[in-house]
Parts: structure tokens; C-alpha cells; sequence
């Protein structure tokens, strides 16, 4: 089922059912392993040490501490696999069963010598994109002495998908498969980040959502994604892609206004005659589509400055709305409950677009093209908050799709 | 000339509509002419006869040497930034058009882009001579500003200008495709009412200002606009110390939103109270007549042939409704912007002296008015007295000197 041509490919058999029982006490039933976990993440840290000092000499990795460390990879993605329900059942301790949640990592081969010296700042980039999907551990701090301290937590994409995941499988018996694919990528990333840094692989880690889970599934949602973006990217444009914005931002500032007292008339007439009035609905459309054209541009997921009115077909990144069409009136009076998970996870994709933003506008500069990878995690970022969005608006009761998809995206 | 024959065929063609044309023109011209002579009437005596005063009477020769050496900096860097900025806006009118293909945003929003790059790439190219700037200003502890901070500031302002460039192409471009070759005729109006606009509002966009209601300072500025006919007139502070050691002030808005902004390192000890209220004094004088719509009087009249002449420059390339046409107007407007400064510097440097001899005929304390001139020297580090080339176009102000001059002239006049 691999679909990459990375050295270190996820591989996915999980079929989604999940035990109700061991979901409840999945973080109890984790224990063991986190303090197996533990203990063998001290040795693989001396182990990774050894490994950095004799690849720089032999300029490849030792095969007994290649599968020493591969194995150690395997043990942590498949751990992390049942921890946060993307996978079901109970794990080995030893890395090298199969797993629902599994990796292939290529036969060790040679690598630069420099990029070995150097592989703790290359790695930078990609820590902010791991920390981005896998989260960051909660850190604390003091601004003055005297002062309280400021607590900053990074949840992480993969965390996100875990606890709403556990509400979801605890109800369902299912895993839905967004969220399982979600925390798949997350997890793929992390796997091909580790095999980076602790030198089992040079290549580096693709944050190509669409190359990161084999199997996605094409889907046709009211609200999806169409991008014909080519990847090319205008230096100057990129340089001064913020302040560019702001005139966009303004305005989309202004209709945000009306998109507002619009949608709280939505809601009213929707719940009354179960469908939204259709200039309604072409207006609150044309809203969404111009505000995710703006913030393609501003993420750099798109080239082109934008147009102003939001008009359909006119920029590469474009978010496709349906027609209207009836919706439950269930749905549509707890809307703002129900969006609410939907609403977390676009605070964590938020994240991960800031950090796509941020690498990409300096790899844009340098190259004049956005990484594929990037391009793709963000338009996958934006996909999901664009349904979010369309979904409070009340464009569509179908809820959001919080994995990576293969046509839409 | 390719349009000046066109003029002439059309005018052999029509003769009527061409006298029409040029009587209109001529009615439009005579008004033109009226409204500058209203705007520069001015309350200082016309007979006044400034006494010509020595630089070196009032100053030590090192602080001449020293702020001779400082300012003469600045000119030439501002000249060269000047050039670059030209040479850069001539590259960016040739070929800024091929920037198009960045945009999927119809007529007016590709050429709002193109206005923005048209900034962007003037700010590059002025970068370097800013930051020598700020390395000059920093040598001669002027400025607290550090390098970073100074390109950051200026990255960020630009998302400010954007706005404005966007919007003023916004009304031209929509205007240029309604009105075609004659937009110009009703952008100057619409972009002098922006500026009064702005000018109203101008109060609420000064950053990091508090209000001064206590101490002797705010006492000054009750009695003093209530002297100048400008009563109930408020005072704000400015705090700038972390930028720069340079002192300040000026007057913003009208009627109800009209304002003092005087900068904390004016207030810092260095200036006595007599001092600060000639500069108090000076500012409300602004306000007393009425400067601030007066110079969007100017901005209008200005308005009115610039962008006949940017009509003009840019039919080759379709006229103003095109966004390939952005670029060259830029050039045009800025070029022409340019070549006016020593014509908006004069009309600046009259309502400064008019400013000058409100305060004297406020604060009635020539002394102090000297004093205050003599400190603003030190501690700005303005040559006194600069070389012809620098204030002809660089002056906005009367030099320290004539300033000096314009209080020996009240005390004189007074004294009989």
C-alpha cells in the first residue's frame, strides 16, 4: 500500500474498528510502554551518539546499530500508532512485529559526510513542522521576576486527533477515517524525522500529506478543494507577501462584517425552512471562497494576488461550494456545538500552516518555487479550515473532513 | 510629440470644440490661479525686513563644523536615495508590467498589485541609503534606533502604504474606466477630499501618544490657544525617546480633532518652560490659521495638473484604465512630486514663519524664542545656516537663522 518514494514509508492495514474498552483506558493501558519506551530511549540516544561518530568516519551507519535504531523507530511509531488510535490492537515491545500501523525503512547506504556533521541545524526546519503536527511539550515562561509565569502548550495535530478520536471510537466503535489518516500523517512524518536525525536515512523528511498515508481516499464534499497551482513562486511578490496582503486583509475585515449578521440570518431562515434562502447562500459562498483565496496567497499555498469579489474559477486555490441544498434542522440549531471539534482542530491546522508559511516563504525566496510538501500540508490546512468555516456559515451540514484526501487536495 | 499632433489634428478637425476646450482650460487655469493667491496669504507683515544675523554670532564654530559636517550627510544621502529611487521607478515603469502575470485579480486589482510592487521596490532600493541614515544618526546619538528595528519598521509601514496606494488606484483606475481620457478631472477632488479625510482623522493614527491634562505644560496650551482663537485646543505627548534624542512637535487635524503632538524629548528637562510654550505657541499657531486645510488646498491644486499629467503619460500604454499603465503613472506622479519640492518647500517654509510670528505675538517672549532656536540647533544637530542647494530642497523650515532673524525683527518692531 506504500504510495512513496521515501526510504522510510508508512504502511497502513488498520481497518478503523476499535475496542471500546481498551479506547477508555488506552492512556492506562499505555503505561508499560511508556516506561519501556523510557528505558529504551536512553539507550537509543547513547546508541545515536555512537552512530553520528561512526558514520562520520565510515560515511554510512553500522548495520548493528542501523537496526538497532530502526527498530527503536519502528517500536515508537507503532507505540505512538496505538496511543493515539490510529491503530487498535496492543503492540510488541520489540519494534520488529507487524503492526496495522507499520513502517519499511530502506537498507542503510551511503551518505555526505557534511550532511552528517551537519545534521542537527538541517534538522531545524523539520523539527518545526514535527513539533507542528506532533505537539510540543507544555513549557513555561517568566517575563519579569515577580510576574506570573506564562504557560504555552502545543497540542499538535496528532494529539488533537487522538482526544477527539477517543470521544469518537468510545461512541462509535469507529475510528473516522479523517482522523485516523490525520494521525497517520503525523505520525509518518515523525517516523521519517527520527530516521533523519538519528542518520538511518539522508533524505529528508517530506511533509507531503498526500505522500505520507497510503490508501487516501478521493471524496466529493460539499465543500472541497481544487488547487491547479504550479508550485512557481515570484521572489518578489513572496518578499512582500504580508504587507501585499494587508489591502486584502481590510477588506475581507469589512466583509466579514456583513458575512456575519449573514450568517446569523442563515441560521435563522435555515432552521425555520430547513434550507438557506439562495442569494444567501451565494453570498456567504462567495465570501468563503474570497477569504480562502486571500489566505492562500498570504500562506503561500498559491502565487497570484488575488481578486477582490471572490469569484468562482478565478484563482488556483479554490474552494468549490455546492449548491444549497436541505439540511437537517437538528444540526443546523446546534451548529456552534457541533462545530466545536471541528473548531479545535482548525486552531492546531492554524499552527501548521503558520509553520508552512514561515518555511516556505524562505524556501520561495531562495528557489522561486514552493516545496510540494509544504504546499500540499498547507492547502491541506486550509481545506480543513475552509469546511470548518463553510460549516459554521451554514453552506453545507456535512461536517469537516479532518484528513488528507487525494483528489481535493 | 506624438500627442501634441494628435491635439493639432483634432483642433484643425474641430475648431469649435477645440476653442471650447481651450477656453475651459484657460477658466480652469484662472480659478487655479485665485485659489494659490487665497492659500498664500499670510499674517506676517508683508513689509517685514528680516535683520541679517551671523551664523557664528550665535554659535560656536564647533557646533557650526559639527552640524555642517552632520546635516551635509544626510543631503547627499537623500540625494543619492533621491537617484535611486529614480533610476529604480524608470526600471520598474519598463518593465513592471511583466509583473502582471502575478496576479489573478482582474483590472483594477492587478494594478493595485503593481501600484504595492512599485513601493516595494522604491523601498528596496532606498534601504541602504535609510540605514546609512540611521548609522549617521546613531553616531551623532540622534537616534536610539537600531538597524533591525529601523528595516522592520519600515517593512511594516509599508503595509500602511499599501493601503493607500491601493485605494488611490482603486478611485483612479475606476474613475479611468468610467471617464476615460478625462478621470483625471474628477480623481483630483476625490483624492483632495481623501486627504482632508485623512487630515480630520490624522490625530487617531500619531502611535504611542497620552493625553497632557496636568502640570505647567498643559496650563500653557489652555492659555495659549485661548490667546491664539483656538481655545479648548488639547495637548497630547508622543513617546519617542526609545527612536531617537531629537525634539518635536506638530499640529494635526481640524475642528474638533485638531491637536498639539509634542514628543517626550521635548518635555525631558532639557527645554525650559518657556521654551517648550514658544513651541506650544508656534504649533497652535498651525492651527490658528488653519494650515492644516490649507495645505490640502495645495495638495488639490497640486492634484489637479499631476494627474492631468499622469493621464497624459499614460495613454501609450492604454491610459490609467489599464494596469500596465501603473507603473509609469507611479514614475510620473513621483518624478513630478519631485520637481515640485522646492515650490512645496517654499509654500511650507512661509506657513512655518507665519507659525513663528503667531508664537511671537502669543507668548510675547522673543528671548525665549531664541533661546528655543539656539537649543534646537544642539540638540538636532540642523545647520544653522546650510548651503543653498541643501535648502532649496531639503528646507521646509525657515533656517535656524532666519528664524533668529524673524525674532529680532518682532522685537524690533515692537520695541518702537
Amino acid at each position: 500500500m506504500d504510495v512513496s518514494e521515501h526510504p522510510v514509508r508508512l504502511l497502513l492495514s488498520d481497518d478503523l474498528e476499535r475496542d471500546r474498552l481498551t479506547v477508555f483506558f488506552r492512556f492506562v493501558l499505555a503505561i508499560p510502554h511508556f516506561i519501556w519506551l523510557a528505558l529504551w530511549s536512553i539507550v537509543a540516544l547513547l546508541v545515536a551518539v555512537l552512530n553520528w561518530v561512526a558514520a562520520l568516519i565510515l560515511g554510512r551507519a553500522p548495520a548493528p546499530l542501523y537496526r538497532f535504531l530502526a527498530a527503536y523507530v519502528r517500536y515508537v511509531t507503532q507505540f505512538y500508532g496505538y496511543y493515539h488510535l490510529v491503530a487498535n490492537p496492543y503492540p510488541a515491545f520489540s519494534g520488529r512485529a507487524t503492526y496495522p500501523v507499520d513502517l519499511t525503512i530502506a537498507a542503510p547506504g551511503r551518505q555526505s559526510r557534511w550532511s552528517i556533521a551537519i545534521r542537527a541545524p538541517l534538522l531545524l526546519p523539520a523539527a518545526l513542522i514535527f513539533l507542528g503536527l506532533a505537539g510540543a511539550p507544555a513549557g513555561a515562561n517568566r517575563a519579569r521576576p515577580g510576574t506570573n509565569a506564562n504557560y504555552t502548550v502545543s497540542l499538535g495535530l496528532l494529539n488533537v486527533t487522538a482526544f477527539l478520536g477517543w470521544f469518537a471510537s468510545l461512541a462509535r466503535g469507529r475510528m473516522p477515517r479523517g482522523l485516523r489518516d490525520a494521525g497517520a500523517y503525523s505520525l509518518s512524518y515523525g517516523a521519517q524525522f527520527w530516521s533523519y536525525a538519528l542518520l538511518l536515512t539522508d533524505r529528508y523528511p517530506d511533509s507531503d500529506p498526500l505522500a505520507a498515508v497510503p490508501g487516501l481516499p478521493v471524496r466529493s464534499d460539499p465543500i472541497r478543494l481544487e488547487l491547479a497551482d504550479d508550485l512557481r513562486r515570484s521572489r518578489l511578490t513572496v518578499f512582500f507577501r504580508a504587507p501585499l496582503a494587508v489591502p486584502h486583509l481590510i477588506w475581507l475585515e469589512l466583509w466579514s462584517i456583513l458575512a456575519f449578521f449573514g450568517a446569523v440570518l442563515n441560521w435563522l431562515v435555515t432552521l425555520s425552512t430547513g434550507r438557506s434562502p439562495n442569494w444567501l447562500h451565494r453570498f456567504l459562498a462567495a465570501y468563503l471562497r474570497y477569504a480562502y483565496h486571500v489566505y492562500a496567497f498570504l500562506y503561500l499555498i498559491a502565487n497570484p494576488f488575488p481578486g477582490f469579489v471572490g469569484k468562482t474559477g478565478s484563482y488556483p486555490f479554490e474552494i468549490v461550494i455546492a449548491p444549497r441544498e436541505r439540511q437537517s434542522r437538528w444540526k443546523t440549531g446546534f451548529r456552534i456545538i457541533l462545530a466545536v471539534p471541528g473548531l479545535i482542530l482548525t486552531s492546531v491546522y492554524g499552527a501548521l500552516a503558520f509553520v508552512v508559511v514561515v518555511l516556505g516563504w524562505f524556501s520561495s525566496l531562495a528557489r522561486g518555487r514552493m516545496p510540494r510538501g509544504l504546499r500540499n500540508a498547507g492547502a491541506l490546512a486550509l481545506r480543513y479550515q475552509a469546511q470548518t468555516h463553510g460549516y459554521l456559515l451554514l453552506l453545507t451540514d456535512a461536517y469537516p473532513y479532518s484528513g488528507p484526501t487525494r483528489e481535493a487536495d | 510629440m506624438r500627442w501634441l499632433r494628435d491635439a493639432y489634428r483634432g483642433a484643425a478637425a474641430r475648431p469649435w470644440r477645440a476653442l471650447a476646450s481651450l477656453l475651459a482650460l484657460l477658466a480652469l487655469a484662472a480659478l487655479w490661479a485665485l485659489a494659490a493667491q487665497a492659500l498664500w496669504r499670510s499674517s506676517v507683515p508683508s513689509g517685514l525686513r528680516l535683520p541679517h544675523v551671523g551664523a557664528r554670532s550665535a554659535f560656536s564654530s564647533s557646533l557650526l563644523s559639527r552640524s555642517s559636517s552632520y546635516e551635509t550627510f544626510l543631503a547627499i544621502d537623500r540625494l543619492l536615495a533621491t537617484v535611486a529611487l529614480v533610476v529604480a521607478l524608470v526600471v520598474y515603469a519598463r518593465r513592471g508590467h511583466r509583473l502582471m502575470r502575478e496576479s489573478a485579480a482582474g483590472r483594477i486589482g492587478t494594478g493595485m498589485m503593481l501600484g504595492m510592487l512599485g513601493f516595494a521596490v522604491v523601498w528596496l532600493a532606498e534601504l541602504p541609503f535609510g540605514l546609512a541614515a540611521v548609522w549617521w544618526e546613531r553616531r551623532h546619538g540622534v537616534s536610539h534606533q537600531g538597524y533591525i528595528a529601523s528595516v522592520l519598521d519600515g517593512f511594516i509601514a509599508l503595509g500602511g502604504e499599501f493601503v493607500f496606494v491601493s485605494l488611490a488606484l482603486l478611485i483612479a483606475m475606476t474613475l479611468a474606466g468610467i471617464m476615460r481620457r478625462w478621470w483625471w478631472v474628477a480623481a483630483a477632488p476625490a483624492f483632495a477630499a481623501l486627504a482632508l479625510l485623512s487630515a480630520f482623522v490624522a490625530v487617531y493614527l500619531v502611535p504611542q501618544t497620552h493625553v497632557l491634562d496636568r502640570g505647567p505644560t498643559a496650563v500653557d496650551v489652555r492659555r495659549l490657544a485661548r490667546v491664539e482663537g483656538v481655545a479648548g485646543t488639547k495637548a497630547d505627548v508622543q513617546n519617542v525617546n526609545r527612536e531617537t534624542t531629537a525634539p518635536n512637535a506638530e499640529a494635526v487635524g481640524f475642528g474638533p480633532t485638531r491637536r498639539v503632538i509634542l514628543w517626550n524629548t521635548l518635555l525631558d528637562g532639557r527645554f525650559g518652560r518657556a521654551e517648550v510654550r514658544a513651541v506650544v505657541a508656534h504649533e497652535l499657531g498651525h492651527l490658528a490659521h488653519d494650515h492644516t486645510l490649507k495645505r490640502v488646498g495645495w495638495l488639490a491644486l497640486f492634484l489637479l495638473p499631476a494627474a492631468a499629467l499622469v493621464a497624459l503619460f499614460t495613454r501609450r500604454r492604454g491610459g490609467l484604465a489599464r494596469p500596465e499603465a501603473v507603473p509609469v503613472a507611479l514614475l510620473v506622479f513621483v518624478v513630478l512630486q519631485l520637481v515640485t519640492t522646492p515650490l512645496t518647500n517654499i509654500v511650507s517654509r512661509r506657513e512655518e514663519a507665519e507659525a513663528d510670528w503667531s508664537s511671537l505675538r502669543a507668548t510675547r517672549d522673543p528671548a525665549a524664542e531664541r533661546a528655543l532656536f539656539v537649543k534646537l540647533a544642539q540638540t538636532t544637530l540642523g545647520n544653522p545656516d546650510p548651503p543653498t542647494w541643501a535648502y532649496v530642497l531639503y528646507g521646509d523650515h525657515p533656517t535656524i537663522v532666519q528664524r533668529i532673524a524673524m525674532v529680532q525683527a518682532w522685537r524690533a518692531r515692537n520695541a518702537r
